[in-house]
Formats: C-alpha cells, sequence, structure tokens
C-alpha cells in the first residue's frame, strides 16, 4: 500500500525516530511502513491519521 | 534475537527468559546430582527427569506472554513469522530424521535437542524476516 508518510513527516521535520516515538512503536516499524513494506493495522492507520490530523484515505492509498 | 528491540515488553521478555535459562541449568544440575546420588524410581523418577523441562515450558508460556504485551505490531509480526518459520524448521526436521532413524538407520537424534534446534530455527527465521523489510 502506498502511503504519504515520509512527506508528512518532512513537513513537520520529523525524523523517523520522531514519529516512532510519538506513536509508541519502533523505528524499524515506520521504516517498514513508509516503504510500504508492512501494512498498519486499523488502531495504528487511525493513530496516524489522528497525529498527521488528516484522514487515513490522506495519507494512504489502495494501489488496486 | 530482540536484542534491537527496545520496548518495556521486550525488556520484561529478556530478564524472563534469563530467568527460565538460569532455573533451567539449576534444575538440570539438581536432576542429575538426585539421579546420582538417590537413583529415583518409578512415578518420583519422571517427576525429577521433568524438573529441567520445567523452565523450557515456562520460557515458551513466556513468548506467548510477550506477544500479548506487545504494542508494536510490527515487532509482534516479526517474532509470529520467526516462531512459524521455527515450528516449520523444526518440525521438517525431526520428521526427516524420524524416517531416516526407521529405514536408513540414521543415529537416534535425542529428543532434548529439538527445543534448542526450535529457537535455531527461529533465529535464522527472524534474520530472513528482518531483511525482507529491511
Amino acid at each position: 500500500m502506498k502511503n504519504r508518510l515520509r512527506v508528512l513527516r518532512a513537513e513537520r521535520e520529523w525524523s523517523q525516530a520522531d514519529l516512532a516515538e510519538r506513536l509508541e512503536v519502533s523505528r524499524q516499524s515506520v521504516n517498514a511502513i513508509e516503504t510500504g513494506k508492512f501494512d498498519p493495522s486499523l488502531p495504528l492507520a487511525f493513530k496516524l491519521a489522528r497525529l498527521f490530523e488528516t484522514t487515513i484515505e490522506a495519507i494512504f492509498t489502495d494501489e488496486n | 534475537m530482540l536484542c534491537l528491540m527496545k520496548s518495556p515488553a521486550v525488556r520484561r521478555y529478556v530478564m524472563r527468559m534469563w530467568i527460565m535459562a538460569a532455573l533451567c541449568i539449576l534444575f538440570a544440575v539438581v536432576t542429575a546430582l538426585a539421579f546420582r546420588l538417590y537413583h529415583p524410581h518409578g512415578v518420583l523418577a519422571y517427576l525429577v527427569a521433568i524438573l529441567p523441562a520445567l523452565p523450557i515450558i515456562g520460557a515458551l508460556v513466556y513468548t506467548g506472554v510477550y506477544l500479548a504485551e506487545e504494542k508494536d505490531e510490527f515487532q509482534r509480526n516479526l517474532l509470529v513469522q520467526s516462531l512459524l518459520g521455527g515450528t516449520g524448521g523444526i518440525l521438517a526436521v525431526i520428521t526427516a530424521w524420524g524416517y531416516m532413524e526407521d529405514f536408513a538407520h540414521a543415529p537416534h537424534m535425542d529428543l532434548i535437542w529439538v527445543y534448542a534446534l526450535f529457537w535455531g530455527f527461529a533465529s535464522v527465521s527472524y534474520c530472513v524476516v528482518w531483511a525482507r523489510y529491511k
């Protein structure tokens, strides 16, 4: 699944470690989600949306 | 395997695993001494012999507890995939070895090695899974 995490993170000048700390997950988790290798669960997707004050659809795009 | 993770759940898990490992060594020594000095037999022999296995069973239970406690779903996913790799690997090896013992007279494999082999396969599996997400 494609996502705009890297862009959203860059807009706030957050490192992967900063975002990981805010999400209470490991930096490896953020990297895996950001590179599209791991799709987050719905609760984590909602957490991301709340953190970036946007919607899940604005962050993630279904490739199909 | 979990040395790169720093969550509180990992720290608790590592501490519990060290305690189980220490208990396993202690119980193995106690069992060996008990059989050497007191020669237990019957039901008592079974009970004494099973002592070193109890911390091993405890370690497996604590692995389940860790999976329940870990809030990071990606790390949980990594460990679950590794454990599946470990389970599949050890099942494949002992099944193949069983047939080799039956038909090709391969040397007998002591079942005491199964647990260590399981974690060996799980560790290799963890590296493979980790490399895939890197």
